[in-house]
């Protein structure tokens, strides 16, 4: 299946920044998430004085949590029943907090606090734009296991003939790794089959901060479920008006 | 159906007492036959019509709008004041005396009692003396009709009945000393007149409320009474109408519509209000006295301080049955008019013509309210909109129009005749609540914000405001907000089933399903023929999977529903998960029949074929389907199904495909696991690879390259 033309090394790059996610009001719009983080408990492993968990939780993104012990920073949050949750929306801002801002966190769930299993995540690596050498195309035939990345997480490619648009790579990595957020960052919580997890309890780990720093702020929290589907039947939502308006008794 | 029905029925404020306990205290069997007894006394009435026809009897408008019942027409007319018979106590008090005295009473009230003319003076005074019972005034001694010396007593009124919706005596003990409201100890200058009116011109003024301030709902009047810090203009005068409010012809009746405005004015302080609109407005009727209207009425406008600006957003009067107080109106101006001018025969027959021509009005609007009770909705449709466009153009008929496209889930409709009322009768808060429902199915958000400004700005305290202003968190998806304004709904009227079954619908968008259900179920003790809370339960069951009790609750919104063909749709599904697909199938027919309009009955159809392996009308099912609906994501959706199953795989991609173009946010991922599974059980080699790219493929990916990929990738492979 076509030879090889020409053959180009690529290399990717130390990561960047992580890029700011989008708003998480604008999830909750389209309909498909809700967020319950007001139908659980709330606990940190520590906290300043008039920066604790109402800070955390009060949609206001000017006032954070400070933590105030030795690391790691612990942010638990635990549910009256097993929940299905979906998406962690975390919010830091290096501008702000320099070496307050977390660098490395880990997220784990389980049934209670003996009972946590960490998360992993499919975090993408960055992305590498690569020119198109030629007008044929290539079918990349299978996985890159994680265990062929080398831990520094740097690796080189064969392509042949390649003309690529985008090309992604994804590891599976435990722990979330933030270089100078700049505003959201929305961690999907998916089990082993990629569905949404569901658990009684997680709980957020600040594992170490930018520039090595001792303590940690965060800003604001949210915690999304995926909302049920549509009210009659096990279908998907609809999408147009003309079947929603049908769907219910109001 | 007394006996069955554990729960009470909405308040019925209803001048005439009994029944109103009857109903609040579940005696409904008794409580529709007082009903029945004033409306066989006073023909005219129409308050206890509409509560009839919502507790769910069908009094024949025919039949109950006669003319035939003259021999107590005399005591029908406006002349005849009132005279508030002593209330025999707080009926909710002492149900037991009230229970003696009915047949006493009935009779009684008819002669004094003519559609509580003044409201004004009724609570406060005596609250003490309103515990008399019926001893006092004995049927013999009271003199009928006419006369100052009746308006001498009527002063001494007793608080209108059964306020029952007042909770409770202390409800009334702060409103009588306090608020200055009786009328005679603390006269402001307008009530002095007003009593003035009364002996100069024995007459008129009063006209008969009769379908009058028929929406006053006396408890909220009652509520306003005890927070009178509801009143914001601080006129004291304010007050008093609102508390006489109540003992009008406050007949409470609906749960739905309700009507809280605490600075609803007397049918009597109306009066100018409603002449000076007869004047201006095109729809004077064409008796041929309007002239003499025209001239009558002049002199009295002065008399009356006219609390125009006393509503807040002015639900009050015109809202209701306008065109019923013209006609009253007419024909006690006309009487009024004709006293001075014309001798008593004359007058008498002027009256009776103005009595026939009331109640042939009152027939057919009978008939179309009673069909739309009973959920005819096509049927009320056509009568009302039969009616004589003077009368078509109100806010009441309007509105009643409007809730009767909204049951049969004719959205549009529903909306545009909603927004002729808005344009019409901006002030009327009335009915809006079906209005903001409506634009929440139809998801026009910035409407409905509108809608729901408006209407909080006008009146804070209309349940039917909170709804509205809920409705449209709730469409923003502001679930909390939402429950906190439906909860504000509930605060300020208790008893207003509507605000019940919505916070219900939003607990259960929360997820909050017991509450949900305490929710739908408090919606029911209101009003048991809330077909929307009995629904609401079914959907609780239903998700919880508890199947046979959401069919049972299903069939009972069924049964006084009938014509709804989601209700159908939702039985049918559930008959379907019952295992029963030959009943479901033919409830789902008769849903396509009764409303072809609806896409979800034909949709739940294919499925409940395709779940029976009936490929081919499945597909039939769904090809029409499309074409009513083409971009419905969820029909090509189960397309694919069909055509994965029947082993054509291009054409179930295909048309995943095209579910997931049409649907880029939510349904990705059961359709991108149907697409994924499809590759499973094949194992060729091209189709391997192109699962794992699908699989590798995040959700960030647009479908429409996914799509592309997956097709592009086929066609390769099979040039490979």
């Amino acid at each position: 299946m076509g030879g090889v033309k020409e053959t180009n090394i690529l290399k990717m790059t130390t990561p960047n920044k992580t890029p700011p996610g989008a708003d998480p009001k604008q999830l909750e719009r389209t309909g498909t998430v809700r967020e319950i983080g007001s139908q659980a408990v709330w606990s940190l492993s520590s906290c300043k004085p008039g920066f604790g968990v109402d800070q955390l939780r009060d949609d206001n993104l000017e006032t954070y949590w400070q933590s105030d012990g030795s690391q790691p920073h612990l942010v638990n949050i635990q549910f009256r029943r097993k929940t299905t949750v979906k998406t962690l929306c975390i919010y830091a801002d290096y501008k702000s907090d320099e070496s307050y801002t977390p660098s490395k966190i880990s997220v784990r769930v389980g049934n209670n606090f003996h009972n946590l299993q960490e998360i992993r995540f499919l975090a993408s690596l960055r992305w590498v734009q690569i020119s198109s050498f030629s007008s044929e195309k290539f079918v990349i035939s299978d996985h890159l296991k994680p265990s062929s990345l080398n831990s520094s997480k740097s690796f080189s490619i064969q392509l042949c003939s390649v003309a690529v648009k985008e090309l992604r790579f994804f590891g599976e990595e435990e722990q979330l790794e933030l270089v100078e957020p700049s505003g959201w960052i929305h961690v999907p919580l998916t089990d082993n089959h990629k569905k949404p997890t569901r658990t009684f309890m997680i709980q957020i780990a600040v594992l170490a901060n930018h520039q090595n720093g001792r303590d940690t702020h965060m800003r604001q929290i949210k915690i999304y479920t995926p909302v049920e589907e549509s009210s009659i039947g096990k279908f998907p939502r609809c999408t147009t008006i003309d079947f929603m308006m049908y769907r219910s008794i109001r | 159906m007394a006996s069955t029905k554990p729960l009470c029925l909405p308040r019925c404020g209803f001048p005439r007492r009994t029944p109103l306990c009857r109903s609040k205290t579940d005696r409904l069997a008794k409580g529709s036959e007082c009903y029945q007894k004033s409306l066989s006394l006073n023909p005219f009435l129409w308050s206890p019509f509409e509560s009839l026809c919502e507790i769910g009897e069908k009094p024949d408008p025919d039949q109950t709008f006669k003319f035939t019942s003259l021999q107590n027409f005399s005591n029908c007319l406006p002349n005849s004041c009132t005279t508030q018979v002593p209330n025999h106590s707080l009926s909710h008090r002492q149900p037991e005396t009230v229970l003696t005295e009915t047949p006493q009473d009935t009779i009684e009230l008819n002669r004094l009692n003519l559609e509580s003319s003044n409201s004004k003076y009724s609570l406060n005074t005596d609250s003490s003396v309103s515990y008399i019972d019926s001893a006092v005034i004995s049927p013999d001694t009271v003199p009928l009709g006419t006369g100052t010396s009746i308006l001498s007593k009527q002063v001494q009124n007793k608080p209108k009945t059964g306020r029952s919706l007042l909770g409770g005596p202390a409800a009334l003990s702060p409103l009588t000393p306090s608020f200055g409201i009786l009328p005679l100890e603390t006269p402001s200058p307008g009530d002095g007149s007003y009593l003035q009116n009364y002996t100069n011109t024995p007459s008129v003024i009063d006209v008969p409320s009769t379908g009058a301030p028929s929406k006053k709902s006396v408890a909220r009047i009652g509520q306003s009474g005890t927070k009178s810090v509801f009143s914001q203009s601080g006129n004291s005068r304010e007050v008093t109408p609102i508390l006489a409010q109540t003992q009008s012809s406050g007949p409470q009746t609906s749960t739905t519509p309700q009507v809280l405005s605490p600075t609803i004015t007397s049918p009597t302080n109306a009066l100018p209000r409603r002449s000076s609109r007869l004047f201006t407005s095109d729809s004077s009727t064409t008796k041929e006295n309007s002239k003499k209207l025209k001239m009558k009425f002049p002199p009295k406008i002065p008399n009356r301080k006219t609390k125009s600006k006393t509503n807040k957003g002015g639900i009050t009067q015109p809202n209701i049955n306008d065109s019923l107080e013209i006609t009253k109106l007419d024909s006690s101006i006309i009487s009024e008019g004709k006293i001075s001018t014309i001798t008593p025969q004359i007058q008498a027959f002027n009256l009776q013509k103005a009595a026939a021509g009331l109640m042939s009005l009152l027939r057919e609007m009978g008939k179309g309210y009673l069909a739309l009770c009973s959920y005819n909705c096509k049927e009320a449709i056509n009568i009302l909109s039969h009616l004589p466009s003077h009368h078509y153009n109100t806010g009441w008929v309007l509105c009643q129009i409007g809730r009767a496209y909204f049951e049969l889930s004719e959205y549009m409709q529903a909306e545009r005749i909603f927004s002729e009322v808005r344009r019409i009768e901006n002030y009327r808060v009335e009915g809006m609540e079906i209005y903001s429902t409506t634009l929440w199915h139809l998801q026009k958000d910035v409407a409905l914000s509108v809608l729901s400004k408006d209407l909080t700005d006008m009146d804070k305290n209309s349940p039917e405001a909170w709804c509205a202003a809920g409705n449209c968190f709730s469409l923003q998806r502001e679930h909390d907000i939402a429950i906190k304004f439906f909860q504000r709904a509930i605060q300020v009227d208790p008893n207003y089933a509507y605000a019940y079954t919505l916070l219900g619908h939003e607990f259960v968008l929360t997820e909050e399903l017991d509450k949900a259900l305490a929710c739908f179920r408090n919606a029911i003790r209101v009003n048991p023929r809330h077909y929307n809370a009995w629904y609401g339960l079914g959907m609780i069951y239903y998700k919880q999977e508890k199947f046979s009790l959401a069919e049972m609750h299903f069939q009972k919104a069924l049964d006084i529903n009938p014509q709804s063909s989601v209700l159908l749709c939702h039985i049918g599904v559930v008959q379907h998960a019952l295992k029963k697909s030959e009943k479901a199938l033919d409830t789902l027919n008769k849903a396509i029949v009764i409303d072809p309009k609806n896409p979800l009955c034909k949709f739940h159809r294919a499925s409940v074929l395709f779940a029976n392996e009936k490929y081919k009308s499945a597909l039939q099912e769904l090809e029409e389907l499309k074409q009513i609906v083409p971009k419905e994501s969820l029909v090509y959706f189960l397309i694919g199904k069909v055509y994965k199953k029947l082993g054509q795989t291009h054409l179930a991609l295909m048309n995943f495909s095209w579910a997931m173009d049409l649907d880029p946010k939510g349904a990705n991922n059961q359709i991108k696991e149907a697409i994924d599974k499809r590759y499973l059980p094949d194992d060729e080699e091209p189709i391997t690879q192109e699962e794992q790219i699908m699989g590798t493929d995040e959700s960030q990916e647009s479908s429409m390259t996914d799509a592309d990929d997956t097709q592009l990738h086929a066609a390769e492979s099979d040039e490979f």
